[in-house]
């Protein structure tokens, strides 16, 4: 059974059903007991509902805010490197090897293998022009350099702008 | 100056990468977060240290939060979990508030009720005063439901207990407050409630 208080605090709190609260309601205009409980209680929620909070430090926010950058500072570059930008570095190296090798196959002269069975060695290193060649490498090799400049440039802005944020 | 984006606006710009979001979100909450963590810490480092880390721990884990209850409701439920662990280590004493014998932490506040000043302090502060006195629990409960704009089932989701059981304590909490409020005041209280 429930006590005046527990069935008057259901009825403020609105805990309670339509027949209930008809009912409680009817209680507390007839019964001086209850009229005087109601309104007791009903002071009470008003007074609890005044309770003030706690105020943290002026620099709780920047504290919070700091620990989760330093946190962010503290992840491993392992975890911090794009796997998309590896993969790129990967296919681009590559493609190079693959283009140089297309390039030494094409200017070897082969027809040295069609020729007849002669045991002693005849053997010709593939004729390279010599300036194509420096050309060509110091090529791929500054485009490698824009590349990686490139790459980390974004890197360091992507950084800088998390920082920021 | 506060944000005018809601919570769930606010969260989905932090996991976007925009950490100015995320100190919105603890701006609008760090009060309620701390005045919880008080509750149950008494000394304001304590809560200072605690508020703290479930700021950071909402941060690590707010790619989990579904969005299935209020970001509020979440955020308690990890600062209950938070001071809970924070007391065990601390080994802080809550013996019952029956035992007349309990010595109630109050380090950085005024001292203790002085009936003689009784007249020259506002109502808030025996109040505040007399929730101080109370089980960490009723405490909250209390906090929680007149502060926090949490109903009885949010607070039940926040503190891992059933419904019925927050209505049970919240009613008791209620008459241990109001008797704590009675004890503190003595002859004032009649005025006062």
């Amino acid at each position: 059974m429930n006590s005046i208080e527990e069935i008057l605090w259901n009825y403020i709190d609105g805990n309670c059903t339509p027949e209930e609260q008809g009912r409680i309601k009817s209680l507390i205009a007839e019964d001086e007991a209850y009229r005087l409980k109601y309104q007791e209680l009903l002071n009470l929620d008003k007074e609890f509902s005044a309770i003030e909070l706690d105020e943290p430090s002026m620099a709780f926010t920047y504290n919070v805010m700091e620990t989760i950058r330093k946190e962010n500072a503290m992840v491993p570059l392992k975890a911090r490197i794009n796997k998309k930008i590896i993969l790129g570095i990967a296919i681009f190296f590559v493609i190079t090897l693959a283009a140089m090798l297309v390039m030494v196959f094409a200017s070897v002269n082969w027809s040295a293998a069609s020729a007849p069975v002669n045991l002693t060695y005849n053997f010709k290193m593939p004729v390279i022009d010599p300036g194509k060649t420096k050309i060509a490498v110091e090529g791929f090799v500054f485009f490698d350099v824009i590349l990686a400049l490139y790459l980390f440039d974004g890197y360091l802005r992507k950084r800088t702008s998390g920082r920021q944020a | 100056m506060q944000s005018k984006l809601s919570d769930t606006e606010l969260i989905e710009q932090t996991l976007a990468g925009n950490q100015a979001a995320y100190a919105d979100l603890v701006k609008r909450h760090q009060r309620f977060v701390f005045t919880l963590a008080m509750r149950f810490a008494k000394v304001r480092e304590d809560a200072e240290e605690i508020a703290q880390d479930c700021f950071i721990k909402a941060y690590r884990s707010l790619a989990s939060f579904q969005g299935q209850s209020k970001f509020s409701t979440w955020l308690y439920s990890i600062v209950y979990t938070t001071a809970m662990t924070f007391l065990r280590k601390k080994r802080v004493d809550t013996n019952s508030i029956d035992d007349e014998n309990t010595i109630i932490q109050l380090e950085n506040r005024p001292s203790a009720y002085d009936v003689n000043n009784a007249e020259n302090k506002s109502r808030s502060f025996y109040l505040n005063q007399a929730i101080e006195q109370l089980l960490p629990d009723d405490a909250v409960i209390i906090t929680m439901f007149y502060k926090g704009e949490q109903s009885l089932e949010e607070i039940a989701q926040a503190l891992g207990m059933e419904a019925n059981t927050v209505k049970v304590k919240l009613f008791r909490a209620r008459q241990r407050l109001k008797e704590k409020l009675e004890r503190n005041l003595k002859q004032e209280v009649k005025e006062l409630i």
